[in-house]
């Protein structure tokens, strides 16, 4: 379970908010699609609830070990895909997950059977013992999926996880996905392919300019059930969009 | 168009390091204001010693065109020592091909913007060793209006020696590592090598010159100083006629220089001009055809994989720390650049006692050595290891790469760090371990070779280790927490990267400061030596360094772990 409160999160850099007093639950057994606009604040959440970013105010639950009082409990149930492939490229693919597991204290004999099982299921396991350096952009993904895995996470967080995946790698990751949530695990996924969301998740979120706009399971977002998500997604961002029109044109004025 | 938009992105490019941390911008200048005001007070002194001493060289030759010849292969010299590296990763080393190989420019006007954005930092460097070596040299010399102003054309001309020199020593290297295929930690060892071979070479050039030999026509240092120095600098001249003019661009440009007259200054200068833009035409004709090939093969190789059989892996069971350090040195040691940096900082401090040895301890035969007629005085087993340690922490602490940026080497994979679920002091142990470990192992044969080379005891070669090790573990805690305070992200070239990063400064401010607390602390048993001359006071004086030393490692490393964690968590990647 993920449980987000009023949480708030503004760059040094920026004088916006990334994520405006976001307040979220995610249970588990539960596909969370969360979808958004670019600079939305996505992946800025994400990295709240994976530990990687503070935020300035507000508190983060992962199936009820507060992040804030036990970040290193907290992160031990966490498997996170990252949207970018930003891996350790100078290790070989074997020595990365063998380092992952290590840190998430996975016992020797327990990694090596769960490397096995994954790698054969993305097809990876000849390029395992590779440099990291050499593989495609899928492939590390691939091997991003397989890091997350191995130490059987409570809760699985992606961030864009299809970018990149050949058509069987997506399809082995969406079974994977499935699975985890009939496992009784929370699965959170965020995408832009709003098709592989409407398929997948039981519940979706959008998020724009930082403050969820919307949230709810699909059915239930389409009140007449015929719209599609896609124009759905569309009326709900650029809607919020022309709520936000008079404060832009006005902060322009002030600036000139 | 192209060339020079491509030149200016490059070159801006290098400096532009993210910044990972809120740092109020006035507090961040003041900061930097009070850095560089404490630095320029511990190193212009240096500066003014150098600029001093070549001031009397000018005096003393006369102007001499050969000594001034020599000087400039000084100068270029140091530009080479930084441009080779420069240039292997600046243009050799091809991270960027994906990203301008789609566009529409050829690939020689490519090669000849990076080319150029290597000169450009060059010239730099030429401008710094001109101001405190060509300058003092020229008034010493009384030089006239016209040597002034074609120091302005030396900084532009003085360069593509280094440039051609650091080129033909830079493509072989790339060549010898592309051999090596996939096995990163032998490329980064062979470079190493390789790098340390080019300053041996270098050092034998110097000395063949007869410069470090202290030829001085018999006469005693210690009898009179004065005539023993001029007498060295006219040995040194003659000695020079016969070489420099093969530096015939170099040659040309001090003649010109250095004329008395017009007709002597244009010959000069357009000799130099025109062999100065030969120079330039030979490093890129020969030079594109391998900077091709390597980019060739930057592309072709990222997806050359070998063929492994299922399952042929092993996966061990180990300790956090240890799975840390393994991982961060096997990353470190396969990575071209910061592998280069961490590693060339083991073999610098030994490297540079033994250019100290030749400096100081060889002679002409049957001549007494300057070294030797110190360890005649009771005082020299007393004061000479205190001076070499101070030089060789200074030197040691400065080039610790793996102490320095421990953080800002992690660059984008930073997040890794942060989404762990291991508490920060372990990772920050494992990262000050290594460190230490890299140091432990340079300071050793460091001491090693100061007790061989300089005839120092070896019990307090055994202090002076421990000595060493104490206050590089201590500046290495505090460079570490300034670098968690401020790390530095999104650099492509690890070299030129973290240029506008200070942590070198400040390791070296720190050593230095190390340095001169340990003299103020030895200096009273120094003098009481002089009078009473006991042994006592030998064992005394390197008890109470010792003990400064514990005393500052450990106050180091506490002020490090009381803040670390905090200046961890308000890193944003």
């Amino acid at each position: 379970m993920i449980r987000l409160h009023n949480v708030s999160k503004t760059y040094f850099k920026s004088p916006v908010k990334a994520v405006d007093d976001l307040s979220l639950e995610v249970k588990p057994g539960e596909i969370f699609g969360f979808l958004g606009p670019n600079g939305a604040g996505k992946s800025t959440t994400i990295k709240i609830i994976t530990g990687i970013l503070t935020p300035d105010s507000g508190t983060v639950e992962i199936n009820g070990v507060n992040l804030a009082d036990d970040p290193i409990a907290a992160k031990s149930l966490v498997g996170y895909v990252p949207d970018n492939h930003e891996m350790y490229d100078a290790l070989k693919g074997i020595e990365y997950l063998q380092f992952v597991g290590t840190m998430y204290g996975v016992r020797a004999a327990d990694l090596k059977r769960k490397i096995d099982e994954y790698a054969a299921l993305f097809e990876l396991t000849d390029a395992i013992p590779d440099m990291i350096g050499s593989y495609s952009h899928g492939m590390k993904q691939k091997l991003s999926v397989i890091a997350a895995l191995v130490h059987d996470p409570k809760v699985w967080i992606l961030d864009e996880p299809l970018t990149g995946l050949d058509p069987q790698s997506a399809y082995q990751l969406k079974t994977l996905m499935r699975k985890q949530a009939e496992a009784g695990n929370t699965v959170f996924f965020s995408s832009h392919v709003i098709d592989v969301v409407e398929k997948v998740c039981d519940r979706i979120g959008i998020i724009n300019h930082g403050k969820l706009v919307a949230v709810d399971t699909l059915d239930n977002i389409r009140a007449d059930g015929k719209v599609s998500l896609e124009s759905l997604f569309l009326t709900i961002t650029s809607k919020n969009e022309r709520q936000d029109a008079p404060d832009d044109a006005s902060d322009d004025g002030e600036g000139k | 168009m192209k060339y020079l938009a491509l030149v200016k992105l490059l070159f801006v490019q290098q400096y532009k390091v993210r910044s990972a941390v809120a740092t109020r911008s006035g507090k961040k200048r003041l900061g930097s204001a009070a850095l560089y005001l404490v630095l320029g007070v511990c190193f212009v002194p240096l500066f003014v010693a150098v600029a001093v001493a070549m001031y009397y060289m000018g005096k003393v030759s006369d102007g001499n065109v050969y000594v001034a010849t020599f000087l400039t292969l000084i100068c270029q010299s140091l530009v080479l020592m930084f441009g080779v590296h420069a240039v292997i990763s600046n243009v050799f080393v091809v991270r960027d091909a994906d990203r301008l190989l789609y566009l529409p420019i050829r690939s020689h006007v490519i090669f000849l913007a990076k080319l150029t954005v290597a000169y450009l930092n060059e010239v730099i460097t030429t401008a710094v060793t001109a101001i405190v070596v060509l300058l003092p040299f020229g008034i010493g010399a009384g030089a006239g209006v016209a040597y002034y102003l074609m120091l302005l054309a030396a900084l532009v001309l003085l360069p593509m020696l280094p440039m051609l020199a650091g080129t033909f020593v830079a493509m072989p290297i790339s060549a010898l590592v592309t051999l090596f295929g996939k096995n990163s930690a032998v490329k980064t060892i062979l470079r190493i090598v390789l790098y340390v071979a080019i300053m041996a070479l270098y050092m034998y050039a110097m000395y063949s010159f007869g410069f470090l030999t202290g030829s001085s026509g018999g006469n005693n240092f210690l009898d009179d100083p004065e005539k023993y120095i001029a007498d060295t600098i006219g040995d040194f001249a003659l000695n020079l006629q016969n070489v420099m003019p093969y530096f015939h661009s170099d040659y040309m440009l001090m003649q010109s220089m250095l004329a008395t007259n017009f007709a002597q200054w244009a010959a000069g200068f357009a000799c130099a001009l025109a062999e100065n833009a030969a120079l330039l035409g030979l490093v890129f004709a020969v030079s594109l055809p391998f900077y091709r090939k390597m980019l060739a093969s930057s592309v072709e190789g990222s997806g050359a994989r070998g063929k492994n059989k299922n399952g042929g892996y092993v996966v061990k069971q180990r300790g956090t720390v240890r799975e840390f350090m393994l991982t961060d040195l096997k990353r470190t040691v396969r990575d071209a650049q910061i592998g280069f940096q961490s590693f060339a900082g083991i073999i610098m401090t030994p490297v540079i006692v033994v250019i100290l040895y030749f400096l100081m301890g060889t002679a002409d035969s049957g001549e007494t050595s300057f070294l030797e007629l110190m360890q005649i005085s009771p005082l020299y087993q007393m004061i000479a290891p205190l001076i070499i340690l101070v030089y060789m922490t200074f030197l040691g602490c400065s080039t610790n790469v793996l102490g320095l940026y421990p953080i800002s080497r992690e660059n984008k994979s930073a997040f890794i760090l942060k989404s762990l679920p291991v508490p920060f002091s372990k990772i920050l142990l494992s990262k000050v371990l290594l460190a230490t470990a890299v140091m432990v192992l340079s300071d050793f044969v460091t001491c090693i070779l100061i007790v061989a080379l300089f005839g120092v005891k070896w019990y307090i070669g055994i202090v002076m280790l421990a000595v060493m090790i104490l206050v590089g573990f201590g500046a290495m805690c505090l460079t570490t927490l300034l670098d968690l305070k401020n790390p530095r992200f999104g650099w492509d070239n690890f070299n030129q990267g973290l240029k506008n990063a200070k942590n070198s400064w400040i390791a070296m401010l720190i050593a230095l400061l190390a340095g001169v607390a340990l003299t103020v602390c030895s200096v009273p048993f120094v003098v009481v030596f002089a009078i009473l001359d006991s042994v006592y006071l030998t064992i005394a004086m390197w008890a109470v360094d010792l003990g400064v030393s514990a005393a500052f490692a450990a106050v180091s490393y506490k002020i490090m772990t009381g803040k670390a964690a905090k200046y961890f968590e308000r890193i944003e990647v």
